[in-house]
């Protein structure tokens, strides 16, 4: 044990190697004939395999741990799934209109991003302004969002 | 195969006779390794009058773990991990009536009786530190200072990283300084 105490401090060494040479005294009362002898009745007595429950075996914890990785892929890939389909319908399209003016219109309209022409029938060419459009124009507008 | 030859052969190989039903090589490894792991164990405060029951107890939990054991650290230090834990589970039992028993160099009566006096008192203040230390700081200390191991062969038979093994060392000696001052 010398060359590790050599990094110790003189007075910590000097006390591990005084509790060091006490537990050899005590030790030494140990006698190995008879631990072994007493170790190989007792494995003898009570089996040498360590009691293992089946779900512990190594093949069904790595079984539960691919399950457990499946389904975890699995719910992720839903919930993002979920969630792109709810961003895409999930629009104010409860805006009353007949408070807002054609300003304000623009605004929503331009704070919602560019509105998809696929989901309705154009109203207005992209040269007329809002201002040209009918109320009922604007919220066919608003509920494409 | 007779006990002397027994005795020739590696742990390895020992380890691989048992596992394939020979007793005796079981038994060779006891005696091989007894007085190393009842010394580890007496050094950690382990009383003097249970130190056989505890040895005993660490090797028939290292048998009955045998074919865990992946040879990543050598059998008597991971031997000494598993005495580690045995002493985890004794240790509430036996700390309080641990009874402070002077080494002989300390008993000596030659020499400045203050400088025994402070040696004895040095002693009893170490094994009540070891005592309050961590589990992890306490076992990489003694694998460390008293048994003389590596860090990357601490690390193995913990199962720790080798840089946790320095910090647990670090953190120990720096507690047991503070303790025995």
């Amino acid at each position: 044990m010398d060359p590790m105490n050599a990094e110790l401090p003189e007075r910590l060494s000097a006390a591990v190697r005084a509790l060091d040479a006490r537990a050899a005294e005590r030790s030494a009362r140990v006698s190995p004939d008879r631990v072994a002898s007493r170790v190989l009745e007792r494995l003898r007595r009570e089996g040498a395999g360590e009691p293992r429950i089946w779900w512990m075996h190594p093949t069904a914890l790595r079984a539960a741990a691919a399950v457990v990785l499946l389904v975890a892929a699995g719910w992720t890939v839903s919930v993002v799934r979920q969630h792109s389909i709810q961003t895409a319908v999930r629009l104010p399209v409860s805006i009353p209109v007949d408070s807002l003016n054609a300003q304000q219109l623009e605004a929503v309209l331009q704070a919602a991003g560019e509105v998809r022409a696929a989901n309705f029938e154009p109203v207005a060419s992209s040269n007329e302004s809002l201002d040209n459009l009918s109320e009922q124009q604007l919220q066919q507008v608003l509920a494409s969002l | 195969m007779g006990l002397p030859a027994l005795a020739a052969e590696a742990d390895g190989a020992l380890i691989a006779r048992y596992l394939a039903g020979d007793e005796q090589a079981a038994g060779e490894l006891v005696r091989r390794h007894t007085a190393a792991l009842a010394r580890y164990m007496a050094a950690q405060g382990a009383p003097a009058e249970e130190l056989e029951d505890l040895t005993q107890e660490a090797f028939f939990k290292a048998f009955r773990a045998l074919a865990s054991f992946r040879g990543g650290a050598s059998f008597r230090t991971w031997l000494l991990a598993i005495g580690g834990n045995v002493l985890r589970d004794g240790r509430r039992r036996w700390r309080r009536r641990q009874v402070v028993e002077l080494s002989p160099e300390i008993r000596d009566p030659s020499g400045d009786p203050a400088e025994h006096l402070d040696a004895g008192s040095t002693l009893q203040r170490l094994e009540e530190g070891i005592g309050k230390l961590a589990r992890l700081q306490r076992e990489v200390f003694m694998l460390r200072a008293q048994q003389g191991l590596e860090y990357s062969e601490i690390s193995t038979a913990l199962g720790i990283s080798e840089g946790a093994a320095r910090v647990h060392y670090h953190h120990a000696v720096k507690r047991l300084m503070a303790w025995i001052q």
